[in-house]
């Protein structure tokens, strides 16, 4: 059986949790006491990594982006997920990047990593203003298969597969599940409803094993942490920061699910005329592939 | 189906040292429990006692932990063990230290949510090597047999079923474990006590200088006479590093004849006069906030005055403790002791100056709780064990609890240490037959903590009689003379225990465990003998709905509790003794609201009870 390696992307956020909210007396929020901490589908993200952890004995490495304090982030992320390498991509050309210029970054970091990553998640989003397009768009940088919306997943190490649920809506009914396979790499953005499940003594053993591991790690986390600065990173630099950042920002708005292009259609597998049907789509299909 | 050499069920204090023991012998083992974490459903008093009896031989806490001594979270080794009588505002205190020491190598205040984090951090480093280890938030729902290979399969509510050779069941003074295999049947009312006990706050070195002990010492007190509200049994007072247990443990058939609410019983010791006085500080006192106000202004007055009370405990705390000092000092946020104590002064004027909050006396709870204790004297399990299942502590009814003896976790412990040894026999030999059970079940039948329950240990008794013997003889009527006779006659102390001989240990319980031992004796000592004390201030007593709001819970929204039957006598008392108010009665119906329980087991007698599903209910902060 093979290895899995796994990085999660995760993010510093604002902690809006009851008694870190830090108010001005005249009741508005105050930014600058305001405590900040991991974002919480960061935190879920960790979690789906800890999973591989668990299951598959994976190796989990955290990045993030963000300013030199983001490295309680980082802490708090090998808290939940055990990691054993945690990268802080600091640097003051990455300021003022959107979505693009962070996926930048994170591809260099994700490519230079010491071992090649199998899975990538990130959370579905930010809680603090972000649309929830730098994981599809690292993903795209990177050249993995995306799945979005994964709320939950497993792995056969002998045919590197992987095996998620989705959480979409179809034609118009919202939490429809879709199960799908995919071979590794793949970039995975996690549903907000994601939970690990360990059913197994020995699941719960190894959790057990791994989760006082993973505290003994992160009070310890700067033995595990490394910080690059753009150089160090050799990222291109007009990719990067503000160069690098297309978006003009006029207005907000939520993120919808994602829909599902594809339709799905009964076939009866009795019937060989449906059969005959069939073969023709996957002959259609496969010619339509390209083969890298 | 995974299959696992052993698994412990239940994880208080004996289960994780059977653990750690089949650890230590290099015995592979799992174990379950139902708290999502190690600690956070024990309760206890609690001293944790190490002994060296006469005769016969005990496996006491040290020796299943090796580092016990130097790294556990121990409060205080109690040097002081007190009983006072009480009436009224008057106090008669008799001096039983040397009854606390008695065959003993130490007795330490403990309280069992750390202690067992901690026995189970050690449990598990151990068990992790051999392929074993503990799995918390699981609560297992039943066991069957594998007819042919005679192992048993255990289901859960969380996990796959999986298959051991053998169970130790340590699930607990309600085991379910020992009713669903048919064991045992449930413990009757007379075979229990209903513990409650509270937690009061009190800074390190105030508690040094109102019990008059030093920093490495300790205190216990205990109450007997009015404060028992004529119940068998009576009430406790034990010192712990920054904390004070407070609580009172009685019969459950007494508290079933004659019902009072658990809280009132509690309420009552506090306020006695002595405990008044013991457990009270100095409090913040909220400002009123002015109504008229606008709602940001209240608001931000509220934020204001929380955040400083809490900075002014927390300072304080540390103020008052040496290690607390030091740890301020250390962090770099002051230079030294006047640098905190001139901080504290300054937070102090800002709380009275700009919010008006104004100081005063009282006490600070911390967190109430109940469960029931098993009196071993009448409910030890003859047979210990259920086929391939070995039953240790409170699952198998095996405190010992007499007078002022009381002793729950170190039995435990040594059982667990009892069975687990006859585990890896079994292991060893590979038979699992009934010879496992009876070669567990003579091996306990041997310990002293067994042989101490069926005879009367004289030189114990010389110890209270002695205790006793400034009482003058003519101070109590004829109506309650047996005990008071035997206590305060040289003549009759002498024949007292030649007396206890021939009436037997069985006839001798219900004398010393009577109304007149626990209740009315002690209320005349007080009253004819005691000093006068006068509380200084009246305790703010928290309404037991505070209590139960202020505690830590998971709930479920499945009932882990069914009544059977809602207009049976002993369900109608329900609403009284259930120490979280989870009954009510309405038209002659008796209900249950299962979400404020806390697992004390009380109800157990005439519902279908179960412990919450994994991680769900109450989880105690000290315990
Ligand atoms: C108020 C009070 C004061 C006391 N004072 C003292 C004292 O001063 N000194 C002393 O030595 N003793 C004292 N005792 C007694 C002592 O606390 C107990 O004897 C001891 O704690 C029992 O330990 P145990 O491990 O047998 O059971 P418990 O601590 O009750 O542990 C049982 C465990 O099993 C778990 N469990 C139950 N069912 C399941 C299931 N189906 N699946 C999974 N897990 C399950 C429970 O969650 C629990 O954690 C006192 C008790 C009380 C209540
Ligand atoms: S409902 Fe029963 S077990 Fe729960 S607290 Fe009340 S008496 Fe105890």
């Amino acid at each position: 059986m093979g290895t899995l390696n796994i990085t999660v992307i995760i993010k510093l956020e604002p902690d809006f949790s009851e008694g870190n909210v830090s108010y001005n007396p005249d009741g508005t929020l105050n930014r600058a006491e305001t405590k900040n901490t991991l974002g919480p589908h960061s935190g879920i993200a960790a979690h789906a990594a800890f999973f591989g952890r668990v299951m598959y004995d994976a190796k989990v490495f955290i990045v993030t982006m963000g300013p030199p304090i983001a490295d309680l982030a980082l802490q708090q992320a090998q808290q939940i997920s055990d990691a054993e390498e945690l990268h802080l991509y600091s640097d003051r050309l990455f300021a003022g990047a959107d979505t693009l210029g962070t996926a930048e970054v994170l591809r260099v970091g994700i490519e230079k990593m010491p071992h090649k990553m199998d899975i990538v998640f990130s959370g579905h989003r930010a809680s603090d203003g972000e649309t929830g397009q730098t994981g599809p768009q690292t993903a795209w940088k990177l050249g993995f298969t995306f799945l979005g919306n994964v709320i939950s997943y497993s792995v056969d190490l002998e045919t590197r597969t992987i095996r998620a649920k989705r959480l979409i809506s179809l034609q118009g009914s919202p939490n429809v599940v879709e199960e799908v396979e995919a071979p590794l790499p793949v970039f995975i953005s996690i549903d907000p409803t994601y939970k690990s499940n360990y059913d197994a003594v020995s699941q719960r053993l190894a959790f057990e094993k791994y989760q006082k591991e993973a505290i003994q790690r992160a009070q310890n986390f700067k033995d595990y942490l490394k910080v690059f600065n753009a150089k160090e990173l050799g990222v291109d630099e007009t990719l990067v920061g503000l160069p690098g950042s297309p978006t003009i920002v006029y207005k907000v708005e939520r993120v919808p699910k994602s829909t599902a292009t594809r339709r799905a259609e009964v076939i009866d597998g009795t019937d060989p005329e449906q059969i005959r049907k069939v073969v023709t789509k996957m002959k259609e299909a496969l010619s339509a592939m390209v083969i890298k | 189906m995974e299959k696992y050499d052993v698994a412990v069920i239940g994880g208080g204090s004996a289960g994780l040292a059977a653990l750690k023991q089949l650890s230590n012998l290099g015995k592979q083992a799992i174990l379950i429990e139902a708290g999502s974490k190690i600690g956070s459903k024990n309760l206890s008093g609690g001293i944790l006692y190490s002994k060296k009896p006469k005769k016969g031989q005990v496996t006491n806490v040290e020796q299943v932990y090796e580092n016990f001594l130097d790294d556990a979270p121990l409060e205080r080794k109690i040097t002081k063990y007190i009983l006072h009588s009480t009436s009224k505002d008057k106090v008669y205190s008799m001096d039983l230290t040397a009854a606390h020491d008695y065959q003993a190598n130490f007795g330490y205040s403990v309280l069992m949510n750390k202690l067992n984090s901690w026995f189970a951090k050690q449990a598990q480093e151990s068990a992790e090597k051999l392929g074993g280890g503990i799995i918390p938030g699981v609560h297992v729902k039943s066991l069957s047999w594998n007819e042919q290979t005679g192992t048993i399969i255990i289901q859960t509510d969380e996990l796959d079923e999986f298959e051991v050779k053998a169970v130790i069941a340590a699930d607990g003074v309600n085991s379910e474990i020992a009713e669903m295999v048919g064991a045992r049947k449930k413990f009757t009312t007379e075979q229990l006590y209903q513990g409650v006990k509270v937690i009061v706050k009190l800074p390190e070195e105030i508690i040094d200088e109102r019990f008059a002990i030093s920093s490495d010492e300790g205190a216990a007190h205990l109450f007997a006479g009015d404060i028992t509200l004529n119940h068998i049994g009576g009430g406790f007072l034990y010192t712990n590093r920054d904390t004070l247990s407070v609580g009172a443990v009685y019969h459950l058939d007494s508290l079933i004849r004659n019902p009072a609410e658990p809280y009132t019983l509690i309420d009552t010791l506090l306020k006695n006069p002595m405990v008044s006085e013991f457990i009270k500080d100095k409090v913040p006192i909220k400002p009123d906030i002015d109504k008229n106000l606008s709602q940001e202004e209240k608001l931000r007055i509220r934020f204001g005055v929380a955040k400083l009370i809490k900075t002014w405990y927390d300072i304080r705390e540390a103020n008052f403790s040496p290690s607390g000092r030091e740890r301020l000092i250390e962090s770099g946020k002051y230079k030294d002791v006047e640098d905190i104590q001139s901080t504290l002064l300054s937070i102090q004027e800002k709380m009275s100056e700009k919010f008006g909050v104004t100081f005063g006396t009282d006490y600070l709870e911390d967190e109430y709780g109940a469960k029931l204790v098993p009196d071993g004297k009448r409910c030890r399990m003859k047979k210990p064990f259920f086929k391939n299942i070995l039953f240790i502590g409170d699952a198998a009814g095996r405190g010992v609890f007499v007078g002022p003896r009381i002793e729950g976790i170190n039995v435990g412990i040594d059982d667990g240490v009892h069975a687990a040894n006859a585990v890896a026999r079994a292991l060893d030999k590979n038979d699992f037959s009934n010879s496992l059970g009876e070669f567990y079940s003579k091996s306990i039948e041997h310990s002293p903590y067994t042989v101490d329950m069926k005879q009367i240990d004289k030189d114990y008794l010389k110890i209270f009689l002695d205790a006793a013997k400034d009482v003058p003889t003519d101070i109590i009527g004829v109506r309650y003379g047996t005990i008071l006779k035997m206590m305060s006659s040289d003549t009759f102390r002498g024949i007292a225990i030649k007396f206890a001989n021939i009436i037997g240990y069985d006839k001798l319980i219900p004398i010393i465990e009577s109304e007149e031992t626990y209740v009315k004796v002690p209320t005349i000592l007080a009253e004819k003998l005691g000093k006068s004390i006068s509380a200084s201030y009246l305790p703010t007593i928290p309404p037991i709905a505070d209590r139960i709001a202020n505690l830590n819970y998971n709930d479920d929204n499945l009932a882990h509790i069914k009544v059977l039957n809602s207009s049976s006598e002993y369900m109608k008392k329900m609403v009284i003794l259930c120490p979280s108010k989870c009954y009510s009665e309405e038209g002659g119906k008796v209900i249950i609201q299962h979400e404020g329980c806390i697992d004390c087991g009380t109800c157990s007698q005439e519902t279908e009870w179960h412990h919450p599903r994994g991680e769900k209910g109450i989880h105690y902060q000290y315990g």
